[in-house]
């Protein structure tokens, strides 16, 4: 669970990061329309809130909170190195962890 | 307030920061590298003492009995000793940990580590504890200690002027452009490092200040205890303890009965479970000698240990710990946030990359301040550029020296610890004489990561060759990952370091975009 839980958050980063009009243009080769702009926010924090909650399924809130954050943090990170190095990584990654962390959890 | 004036308000309060961040973070920078990458490490703390110690057997029974360590512990005392420790091996630490605290407590504290089924000394090495005390008072006693929160405070100046001074936290949140010039492309880096992080950089820093509070702020505790720091703990805890008789017994209880009567006081909550952590004798062979025997759950952030106390001559239950108080509880939330010993191994990984990722920012920042001034040179360019070597890269090198010098070292060496430390301040030495005497060729940076990778690349075939013929394969067969998983991070370190050292990424000269209309105005964060 934890494993879908590090995916989610980052797709959750992914999608707040696409919502920056400078890093769409460097993954999507456009700047994202306002409205789409609003709907990655809303859905990158919903992922993230999400990440969290399983976060504290699995481990309940006393340690989940810690770890959620510390999963979040590495989650951006993760992002933030691809973006500049390996930027053709960014959004397969984003569908490859959440899956595997599906995969893992129901296999 | 017009919206000028408040303007020129918030200016000067950014710029005011910027020379405080600057200079207030340049200045503790090596001692804060230091003390990150020691703890980062330090979360492998077990898992590197079994592989510093490759004559262990992996986990198996103990043939030892508490009783018979408790009496050859005693044995080894000079004197009398004021209190004896014993921890039996358990699977993070597989092997038997038992020591005395002298009648004098102004002398250390004295540890052997027993091989479980022999019951035999095992060699001696500084083992995964080194990191740990380097982490916390860079080997200084009290004084280290005090250097060390000093640091620290000095780390939660530097987060706190730096989010005022970074103007777009949100707007570069994920950038870093490696192409951009050389200052622009480090100051991403360390905003990257710094901005992403930095609830767990705000949280370790606070928190390790927060450990010591009782030797940083004693004056509640010389008022109201007198300066007992013993006395406070044992009462804030709800422990039991009594004065020596001075009466001498040679009747002892069995402690491994007690352990079984503590287990079954234990079991009966139903939850927290009954593994059992340090047990310890408090005037051992005196009439009011008593047992402590304390439970090990990690199950939780806050370790409650519920001792159960026993009159070591009779035998007889004597007290069971209360519950925290509240404001304990608080206090040892803070501690085990920071000591990250709950939630098992994905905890310890998750911590190792934030600190790391704090070293980042460390070294990122450092890089800032010299591209900023490196074109003017001059003496100050020059010793940042000599600690930068003979820190960032001397103290991670001689980690690795440490780590073959306990491979190396043999077993028959008198005070092999010693020799030990002898190759890690060795190396270091020799990789800050080297950064000292290079520091402006320009080229120490890819020597120290050409000697780091060697040296990582090398280390599982070092393993290999001087661990038990099989032990590694045996480990892996068993789906034991501590010890090939040190190993196998250290060589992918190393890959790191080769790809850096010899095959450095060519930057490309951006292009200088000539903007006619905008005009370009100075960040306050690139001021610094």
């Amino acid at each position: 669970m934890l494993f879908l839980a590090f995916g989610l958050n980052y797709l959750g980063m992914t999608a707040l990061c696409l919502a920056m009009s400078r890093h769409h243009k460097a993954l999507l080769n456009s700047a994202p329309s306002t409205a789409r702009t609003y709907g990655l926010r809303a859905v990158g924090a919903l992922l993230l809130a999400l990440g969290m909650a399983l976060n504290i399924i699995e481990l309940t809130a006393d340690m989940g909170i810690i770890t959620g954050l510390l999963q979040l943090m590495l989650a951006g990170l993760s992002v933030g190195l691809l973006m500049a190095w390996r930027s053709g990584w960014v959004l397969p990654l984003s569908g490859i962890l959440p899956l595997s962390g599906l995969i893992a959890l129901l296999a | 307030m017009s919206s000028a004036e408040s303007t020129v308000k918030n200016k000067s309060l950014r710029q005011a920061m910027a020379g405080l961040h600057t200079w207030g973070g340049l200045l503790p920078s090596w001692l804060l590298f230091v003390i990150l990458f020691g703890g980062s490490i330090a979360c492998f703390d077990k898992e590197l003492e079994v592989w510093m110690r490759p004559t262990l057997h992996p986990v198996g029974e103990t043939s030892l009995t508490l009783d018979q360590v408790s009496a050859w512990v005693q044995k080894q005392a000079p004197k009398p000793p004021h209190a004896i420790w014993m921890r039996p091996p358990d699977e993070r630490q597989p092997y038997w940990y038992a020591g005395y605290e002298p009648q004098n407590e102004l002398e250390p504290f004295v540890s052997f580590t027993l091989d479980p089924q022999t019951g035999e000394v095992l060699p001696k090495t500084l083992g995964g504890n080194f990191w740990f005390t380097l982490h916390y008072n860079l080997f200084g006693g009290m004084l280290g200690m005090y250097i060390v929160a000093i640091a620290g405070m000095f780390m939660l100046v530097a987060l706190v002027s730096g989010i005022i001074i970074h103007r777009r936290i949100f707007k570069d949140f994920f950038t870093l452009r490696p192409d951009a010039n050389g200052q622009r492309a480090w100051l991403d880096a360390h905003n990257l490092f710094g901005v992403v992080g930095l609830p767990f950089h705000l949280l370790i820093a606070y928190t390790g200040l927060a450990i010591f509070v009782t030797f940083y702020m004693p004056a509640g505790l010389k008022v109201g205890y007198k300066g007992d720091i013993e006395k406070m703990f044992s009462e804030v805890q709800g422990q039991f303890g009594r004065e020596e008789l001075k009466r001498k017994t040679d009747h002892a209880a069995s402690i491994d009965k007690l352990v079984l009567d503590a287990k079954r006081r234990w079991a009966a909550s139903g939850e927290g479970g009954t593994e059992t952590g340090w047990i310890s004798v408090h005037h051992p062979g005196d009439k009011a000698a008593v047992v402590d025997i304390r439970r090990y759950d990690r199950s939780r952030v806050v370790d409650f240990q519920w001792i159960m106390s026993y009159d070591a001559t009779t035998g007889a239950f004597l007290h069971e710990q209360k519950p925290y108080k509240p404001g304990y509880t608080a206090y040892a939330w803070l501690t085990n946030v920071h000591m990250a010993q709950f939630g098992g191994a994905i905890v310890r990984w998750l911590y190792l990359g934030l600190g790391l990722m704090g070293c980042a920012m460390v070294a990122g920042g450092l890089q800032v301040w010299l591209r900023k001034r490196e074109a003017k040179g001059g003496w100050g360019v020059g010793f940042v550029r000599a600690m930068n070597g003979a820190v960032l890269g001397g103290l991670p090198i001689a980690s690795l020296g440490l780590l073959y010098g306990n491979r190396l070292i043999p077993n028959t060496v008198n005070l092999r610890d010693h020799w030990e430390a002898y190759t890690f301040i060795g190396v270091w030495i020799a990789v800050a004489l080297w950064a000292i005497a290079r520091r402006n060729s320009g080229r120490v940076g890819r020597d120290l990561f050409s000697v780091a990778a060697v040296l990582a690349l090398g280390l599982p075939a070092l393993d290999v060759l001087t661990g038990q013929p099989g032990a590694l394969s045996a480990a892996i067969a068993r789906g034991d990952w501590r010890v090939p998983g040190i190993d196998l991070a250290i060589f992918a370190v190393g890959l790191l370091c080769a790809k850096l050292a010899w095959w450095p990424r060519v930057t490309k000269e951006a292009p200088v975009k000539v903007r006619a209309k905008r005009e370009r105005r100075e960040l306050a964060e690139e001021s610094v």
